[in-house]
């Protein structure tokens, strides 16, 4: 699953540890998400699109073109 | 201008305090086996109530050290409590996988030392801590 996680914490100059503290998670969490390597429960993904302001599809996109 | 900061919950703090509770239960939980194995010998001199109280002590302890570990786990992120109970159950599954067999060899007299319980307490504590460090490298 890809994610524009670190594109929105940019725009809004947010460090990673900044965005962790927000989302109640570590920032190691935070540093998997954004390089890919871990992909963020339901709850934790609505979180990020109530910090955002925007839907969760706005911030996560499904890999498999088949499913677009 | 900046944007506005995120507002804090403090996960790093409740982190803190949940290790430091979780190596106070263990170090409690330590220093009561270590009363319970060589208190008998070395202070009270095999004195049965003494030695049943120390007993108690040290299930005590072990109940809280348990309780701090469940809410150690429950405390962690959803990344930290993947990478902790994957090196959990590596380290149950080597304790069994080597533990078995190594209990029927010593009753069958196929090896020559003796299956040692403090052995395998050991080896699953090693396993637990490569796993639990190649979890933290992988994600890091």
């Amino acid at each position: 699953m890809k994610n524009r996680l670190k594109v929105l914490r940019a725009e809004r100059n947010w460090t990673q540890a900044q965005l962790a503290e927000a989302l109640d998670v570590s920032r190691q969490t935070i540093n998997a998400i954004e390089t890919g390597k871990f992909d963020p429960s339901l709850p934790l993904a609505f979180k990020a699109a109530r910090l955002f302001g925007l839907r969760i599809e706005e911030i996560f996109h499904d890999q498999d073109p088949a499913a677009l | 201008m900046a944007e506005a900061q995120p507002q804090a919950t403090g996960y790093q703090s409740r982190m803190r305090k949940s290790t430091r509770r979780l190596c106070n239960w263990h170090g409690a939980w330590a220093a009561a086996t270590l009363l319970m194995a060589f208190g008998p010998g070395f202070f009270w001199h095999r004195a049965l109530g003494l030695t049943l109280l120390a007993v108690g002590l040290d299930v005590a302890m072990g109940i809280g050290m348990i309780l701090a570990t469940k809410k150690y786990v429950e405390d962690l992120d959803e990344l930290q409590r993947r990478i902790f109970l994957n090196a959990l159950g590596i380290a149950v599954g080597v304790g069994l996988v080597v533990g078995v067999p190594w209990t029927v060899m010593d009753a069958y007299r196929v090896i020559r030392f003796h299956a040692n319980f403090g052995l395998l307490v050991v080896l699953q504590g090693l396993t637990f801590l490569v796993s639990f460090l190649y979890g933290t490298w992988r994600y890091r």
